[in-house]
C-alpha cells in the first residue's frame, strides 16, 4: 500500500457506489459484492466527490468530529482512502 | 430468518447464440414460450430487494436475446439493486450499450473463450470472437465497470499468458479466470476439458506472476479447480445462505444446477412469493443447516467454511446429494475423483459434443 498524497483527488470508480443511506448497514456495492463501511466510513467516502483533495476531506472531518484526536483522524482517513484506492474502489481524478 | 439473500442470479433466457462445449446450463433447457414476461421479472426484483438482495446478475443463456433487457435493467435499478450483466456480447452494439448504461447498468462481464480467434470460435461453436474484441473497445470508451471472463480448460490453458495480456490491454478492471464447472453439458465433455495436473501447476505460476506485475491495474480472480483441490469449494457460500437463482420459467433454485437433484420440488416465483420460497420451502431448507451432513462432514472443522461442498456434484458423481462432495480428499467416495483424474492425466486428445439451442 503506497502513501496517499494530501493533494490527491479521489472519486468512486465506475461500478462502485454507496448503498442507500439510512439502511441497516453502510455498504459500497462493487462488481464482485459489497464492502462494509464502519463508523464514519460512509461520510468519508461521500466526501470523495472528485473535487475535494484528501487534505480537505481530512480538514472537513476534523471540523465534524472536533472532539476526536486530530492526528488519529488524519491517520485513519488516510488509511481508509489508500485501502479503497488500492482495492480499485476509489480512483484518482 | 438467519439467512439473508444478497444476490439474485436471474437467468432471463436459456436462448444463446453460442454453443460452448463447457456450458454448465441444465441439459433440459427452458424454451422461449416458457420464459417469464417482463412484469413478472420486475415484481421479482422488488421482492428480492425487500428480502435483502443487493445485487442482480442478469444472465442466461444470453440476456441480450431478450428485447426487454433495457427495461429489466431500468426496473432493477429502480428496485435499488446493483445491476450486473453477464454476457457473451452477441447482440450488443454501441447504441444498445449506451441504452443499458443509461438505464442504470453498473457492471458488464464479457466472456471470452480464448485469446486466439480460431480456437475461441471453435469452443463457442460460433464465430463470435472478433465481435467480442470490438465490443471490448466500445466498453472501454464508456464509464462502466468492466470484467473479462475467460473459461479455461485443457485445450486453451496453455495460452493463459496471452489471455492475460489481452485483458490487460482491453481496459477491463478485472479478469476472471474461471475453470469449467462440471455440470450440465460440461460434465458430458469433462474428459476432453479437464486440465492435467502439469498444466495447472504452470497456470498457478503464471497467475501469481501476472498478479504481481499488474497490481493496481488489473485484478485477477482465479481459484484452483475443485477436482484438484484438497477440500471442496464452498458452493454458493452455502445452500440457501446468500444467493438464489431463478431460471427462465420462474423456478427458484438454491443454485443453477440444483434441478439435477431428484426428489426436490422447485417452486415458481410465478405463483409463490419469493419470501416464502426463500424462508419456508423444503427445497431451500433441505441442505441449509448441518442436520443433513454425513460423516466426515458432521464432525469436520471445515464444515462451517465449505458446507460439505457442492450438493449437485455429490449427486452427479456419487449418486447421493446428501453425501460429502467427492472432490473432498476426506470423502469416502473420493476414489471416483481420483479415478477420473488418473484417466485424464494418462490420456491424450479426446473429442467433445456440441449442444444445440432450445427453440
Amino acid at each position: 500500500m503506497s502513501e496517499l498524497a494530501p493533494s490527491s483527488v479521489l472519486r468512486l470508480a465506475p461500478g462502485c457506489r454507496l448503498n442507500d443511506a439510512g439502511g441497516a448497514e453502510d455498504l459500497i456495492l462493487i462488481p464482485e459484492g459489497a464492502l462494509r463501511l464502519k463508523g464514519p466510513g460512509r461520510a468519508i467516502v461521500e466526501l470523495c466527490d472528485g473535487r475535494r483533495a484528501t487534505r480537505e476531506i481530512v480538514e472537513e472531518l476534523k471540523r465534524r468530529y472536533s472532539s476526536a484526536d486530530a492526528v488519529r483522524i488524519e491517520t485513519e482517513v488516510g488509511a481508509l482512502l489508500a485501502r479503497l484506492r488500492d482495492r480499485g474502489v476509489l480512483e484518482a481524478v | 430468518m438467519k439467512y439473508t439473500p444478497r444476490a439474485l442470479i436471474a437467468e432471463i433466457t436459456h436462448r444463446c447464440p453460442l454453443h460452448c462445449v463447457y456450458c454448465s446450463n441444465p441439459l433440459e433447457m427452458q424454451r422461449r414460450s416458457a420464459e417469464l414476461p417482463t412484469e413478472s421479472w420486475i415484481s421479482i426484483f422488488h421482492q428480492a430487494r425487500e428480502l435483502g438482495v443487493l445485487q442482480l446478475h442478469l444472465t442466461g443463456g444470453e440476456p441480450l436475446s431478450r428485447p426487454d433487457l433495457t427495461e429489466l435493467v431500468g426496473a432493477g435499478r429502480k428496485a435499488n439493486l446493483y445491476l450486473n450483466l453477464i454476457t457473451s456480447g452477441v447482440g450488443l452494439d454501441g447504441p444498445r450499450l449506451d441504452e443499458l448504461i443509461e438505464a442504470g447498468l453498473d457492471h458488464i462481464q464479457l466472456s471470452f473463450q480464448d485469446s486466439e480467434e480460431a480456437s475461441a470460435n471453435e469452443f463457442a461453436g460460433t464465430r463470435s470472437h472478433a465481435l467480442k474484441v470490438r465490443l471490448a473497445a466500445l466498453i472501454r470508451e464508456r464509464r462502466i465497470a468492466f470484467t473479462i471472463n475467460v473459461v479455461i480448460h485443457r485445450r486453451n490453458i496453455g495460452r493463459l499468458e496471452e489471455m492475460i495480456a489481452f485483458a490487460e490491454h482491453s481496459g477491463a478492471q478485472r479478469l476472471e479466470i474461471a475453470h469449467v464447472q462440471y455440470y450440465g453439458w460440461a460434465l458430458r465433455n469433462r474428459d476432453a476439458l479437464l486440465p492435467t495436473r502439469e498444466q495447472l501447476d504452470r497456470t498457478v505460476e503464471t497467475v501469481e506472476a501476472a498478479r504481481e506485475r499488474l497490481k493496481g491495474r488489473l485484478r485477477i480472480e482465479f481459484v484452483m479447480p475443485d477436482y484438484y483441490a484438497r477440500f471442496p469449494k464452498p458452493c454458493m457460500n452455502g445452500w440457501g445462505h446468500q444467493q438464489m437463482v431463478i431460471d427462465p420459467s420462474g423456478r427458484v433454485l438454491p443454485c443453477h444446477a440444483a434441478m439435477v437433484i431428484p426428489g426436490l420440488e422447485f417452486l415458481s416465483a410465478r405463483n409463490h412469493p419469493l419470501r416464502s420460497i426463500w424462508e419456508d420451502s423444503p427445497v431451500f431448507n433441505r441442505f441449509r443447516d448441518e442436520s443433513w451432513m454425513p460423516e466426515p462432514c458432521r464432525s469436520c472443522d471445515r464444515r462451517t467454511r465449505d458446507f460439505g461442498g457442492c450438493r449437485c456434484q455429490a449427486f452427479l458423481l456419487a449418486g447421493d446429494a446428501a453425501a460429502t462432495d467427492p472432490v473432498c480428499t476426506l470423502a469416502p467416495t473420493h476414489t471416483i475423483v481420483e479415478e477420473a483424474l488418473q484417466h485424464i492425466n494418462g490420456s491424450s486428445d479426446r473429442t467433445w459434443v456440441y449442444r444445440i439451442d432450445p427453440r
